[in-house]
């Protein structure tokens, strides 16, 4: 049909108003009943695709297993791992870096070293890389869900209060890690200021299973990219050959350099406590407690052993007044505890990390303490 | 709050069974304004001063006519204010800069200050909506609208108001008068185009966005090759995300049961620059025509008068684009090229020689190639580009092949859509497939970024 050509035709805005408007320019247009059908498959496919998912890709933790390193936010699959220990294991180590062991090999973390002293596999590590307490709040809250009636060990890291910023109570914005599992709207995190949609986003995605699956296969298989940043990545690769259905094998190094802070050359620190009162990364931690708690789970809380070798100045009395602050709160409450004294000052890579031996003698530690003992060994 | 955000999604969650509940009643059009200022206001709140002054004004500018006769001072007065809160607040800087640049090389040592203020979202778009009504009934072509309310709800209804399409008074207006009846097809049917408008924005757009960004951030890195891919992945870029916005816009209007107009019209299977700027921009295209063209004297008055008014009107759109010399030189190159085929385009020979597919490809081409003084970000960049395609090696471009396989498979349906193996594509289950693929596409592979739209900064 020969178009017409608009320096020729003639002014439309005198062209009658009750001509009808065209539909659009292609033939994708679809009935009620039509869009019923692709519904009810869509949605079907969207409950079915990561259970099919599951029975695809093969996950078999060997024991001692550790989530690779670079699946650190794959949450989908921390909560495979988590309904995986919980049917295997008697206790679950959560935590951060130190109970996932950033400093060490696989076979030199804390649950290693207490499988060890039970003489079986008992604890699974399900300690997370860089997951502080605002973040593990939300993974045990959305992703940890199948943790119900089982022993836990919960580590709470002092370092996430060893200044306003690791606090979150910052003004200024600053890239934390873990943003999606942190609260998106109340509380308040003073220093997160993703938009509005980002944040909607992270919430919707806790909900939808198939929207975490889907991170998990950006995260496993696409190097942490959407397709299209992957595929400007290789340009003239098949996206579908990346899906190889293998997960990266258990992190079995260490992460950094084995050596310690004094040999590192890592000076002493200053750091600025915040109040336990007003501390973020606390109530949040407390949060954890009670969620576990509620769900029926033995919750055993190990403090430390924070670094106090590196500590000067006024910051050691601080952050003595402030242990004590969290053993009161934890004896009120009812919550088994162990605070280790400081290790040995060569046992640190740094403020909060222990290396292997540091490791091992936290390990023989709580083999020895008597609350742990009755909570966590002793049998359900 | 752009459609293909979350935020939109909440606010229409909002709006949408509100608006379906007071829809008979006279609770209607408040709620629609309401919603569309609370949207414009999303942007930045002082963005609603604007938007209602110059509502405000045409509405008491028609009002005077009516009374008093329509006489062109009046219509002056709409269009002088109208033109001067465009050129306030989007031209200001280009034209200090410009006159800062001739003072300098004068040799004068005084600069203008630069009225340092931004462009507020949707401006270009809504003014030229305001404008038409005052000049349409200036013309005596529509009646007044007596309703203040009315009124700014067709100047701020929200699925157009940032980007489009253009409407005029004499479609959307009566819409707004009567209660709309809104069937199921006509929810559907707006479903439908919406993720159209969403897969083209998110899946296409944003998507051919990365490469291009790169590319064209700096181009004296590039050959010819990557140089060439990039305009070509450009070109759909725009159209995707201009028309994903389009049919994103049209689909929200369409289940709140009114009808915007078609913008884009598969721009690239034209067989001729006329022919382009006939399914490119429709409402855009059309404005100009009636509102400039022809009070020019269109085609009128011999071939030199018809040619002066073609190229005028299209340096005019250029500048309606932006505030930049690119801009003006991609309506300049527009308007030559028209100039050189609409003689062509007249003969026997093109019309019934030239095989459609080639026509296609030469049209497609040119608009590809003028693309490139639209996307750049200077001239020199523009002639950087143009040179190095022409004269650069022929370095591997590491252009995504999955990027040029979705082009050329929207490229291949188009050409299918207007061929006779349209009946193909309008079968149920490839319909269906379709939308599921899309949909399927989108959940698991779209990116997560939220690009803004390119035209969001006209």
């Amino acid at each position: 049909m020969q178009k017409k050509d608009i320096t020729e035709i003639q002014d439309s805005s005198r062209v009658p108003s009750n001509v009808e408007v065209p539909y659009g320019s292609n033939c994708v247009r679809l009935s009620p009943r039509e869009w019923l059908i692709i519904g009810i498959f869509v949605s079907a496919l969207f409950y079915s695709m990561p259970m099919l998912w599951e029975r695809i890709e093969r996950f078999e933790p060997a024991p001692d297993y550790r989530l690779p390193y670079e699946l650190s936010s794959d949450y989908w699959l921390y909560d495979r791992y988590c309904r995986w220990a919980c049917s295997r294991y008697e206790t679950l180590v959560i935590g951060d870096s130190v109970v996932w062991g950033h400093f060490v090999s696989r076979d030199n973390t804390l649950s290693y070293h207490l499988n060890k002293n039970a003489g079986r596999n008992q604890f699974a590590n399900l300690g997370v890389d860089g997951i502080h307490p605002a973040a593990l709040a939300g993974l045990l809250k959305y992703y940890g869900r199948d943790i119900k009636g089982t022993k836990v060990v919960l580590h709470f890291n002092p370092l996430w209060m060893s200044s306003k910023k690791h606090d979150l109570q910052i003004d200024k914005e600053f890239h934390f890690n873990h943003p999606k599992l942190v609260p998106q709207f109340t509380p308040d995190i003073p220093c997160y200021k993703d938009s509005y949609s980002k944040r909607m986003s992270a919430v919707v995605e806790r909900y939808v299973t198939f929207l975490s699956w889907t991170s998990h296969l950006k995260i496993t298989y696409f190097e942490s990219m959407d397709l299209s940043a992957w595929t400007l990545e290789h340009p003239y690769e098949n996206p579908l050959k990346a899906v190889t259905l293998k997960l990266p094998a258990s992190e079995n190094d260490a992460q950094s350099e084995r050596i310690s802070w004094k040999e590192k050359g890592t000076p002493r620190q200053d750091f600025q406590w915040v109040e336990l009162g007003t501390s973020l990364q606390w109530s949040f931690f407390q949060r954890s407690i009670e969620m576990l708690k509620e769900k029926d789970n033995t919750v055993f809380v190990l403090v430390g052993p924070f670094n106090e070798h590196m500590l000067k100045g006024k910051s050691i009395n601080t952050y003595r007044r402030m242990k004590s602050e969290i053993e009161t709160w934890l004896q009120q409450n009812n919550v088994s505890y162990y605070m280790p004294p400081a290790l040995p000052g060569e046992l640190y890579r740094d403020a909060s990390h222990p290396l292997s031996e540091g490791y091992a003698m936290l390990a023989k530690q709580l083999f020895e303490n008597k609350s742990f003992r009755s909570s966590i060994l002793h049998s359900k | 709050m752009l459609f293909h955000t979350w935020p939109f999604v909440l606010f229409f969650l909002i709006v949408y069974p509100t608006y379906l509940a007071v829809k008979g009643t006279r609770f209607r059009l408040p709620w629609l304004l309401t919603a569309s200022y609370f949207f414009y206001a999303c942007f930045n709140p002082l963005y609603l001063i604007l938007i209602a002054y110059s509502t405000l004004l045409d509405y008491t500018v028609v009002a005077i006519m009516e009374k008093r006769g329509r006489r062109k001072i009046w219509l002056l007065i709409s269009i002088l204010n109208n033109l001067a809160l465009l050129s306030l607040f989007k031209y200001g800087g280009f034209v200090t800069e410009n006159l800062n640049a001739l003072l300098s090389s004068l040799g004068i040592p005084y600069a203008i200050p630069a009225p340092g203020l931004f462009l507020p979202v949707g401006l270009s778009f809504y003014i030229f909506q305001s404008m038409s009504y005052t000049i349409d009934y200036y013309r005596g072509n529509i009646e007044r609208e007596k309703s203040l309310i009315r009124y700014a709800t067709f100047v701020s209804l929200f699925p157009r108001l940032l980007m489009g399409p253009i409407e005029r008074a004499r479609n959307l207006l009566p819409q707004l008068h009567k209660g709309p009846k809104i069937s199921k097809q006509d929810i559907t049917d707006g479903l439908s185009l919406f993720v159209v408008g969403f897969f083209k924005k998110v899946a296409l757009a944003d998507y051919l966005a990365l490469y291009v960004d790169k590319v064209y951030a700096a181009p004296g890195e590039y050959q010819s090759p990557a140089l060439i891919l990039a305009t070509f992945l450009f070109c759909w870029q725009i159209y995707f995300d201009f028309s994903g916005y389009t049919d994103m816009a049209r689909g929200i209007a369409r289940m709140m049961g009114l009808r915007l107009m078609l913008n884009f019209n598969n721009p690239y299977l034209a067989t001729g620059l006329g022919d382009f700027w006939s399914r490119w921009h429709i409402s855009l295209s059309s404005w100009f025509k009636d509102y400039v063209y022809i009070p020019l004297g269109g085609n009128r008055k011999g071939t030199f008068n018809t040619y002066k008014n073609m190229f005028l009107t299209m340096v005019i759109s250029g500048l309606w684009h932006g505030a930049a010399w690119t801009f003006i030189i991609w309506g300049a190159v527009h308007a030559l090229g028209r100039f050189l085929t609409r003689g062509l385009e007249r003969t026997s020979f093109y019309r019934d020689k030239v095989p459609k597919i080639a026509k296609q490809l030469f049209v497609f081409g040119f608009v590809t190639f003028a693309w490139i003084f639209f996307r750049a970000e200077s001239i020199s960049d523009a002639w950087i580009i143009i040179t190095r395609i022409f004269s650069s090696g022929l370095a591997n471009p590491y252009c995504p092949l999955l990027a040029l396989a979705l082009i050329f498979t929207v490229w291949l349906y188009q050409f299918a859509y207007e061929s006779r193996l349209k009946w193909l594509l309008e079968a149920r289950a490839v319909r269906i497939g379709i939308v599921v693929l899309m949909v399927l596409y989108l959940a698991i592979f779209a990116p997560s970024s939220e690009q803004p739209f390119i035209y969001l900064q006209f």
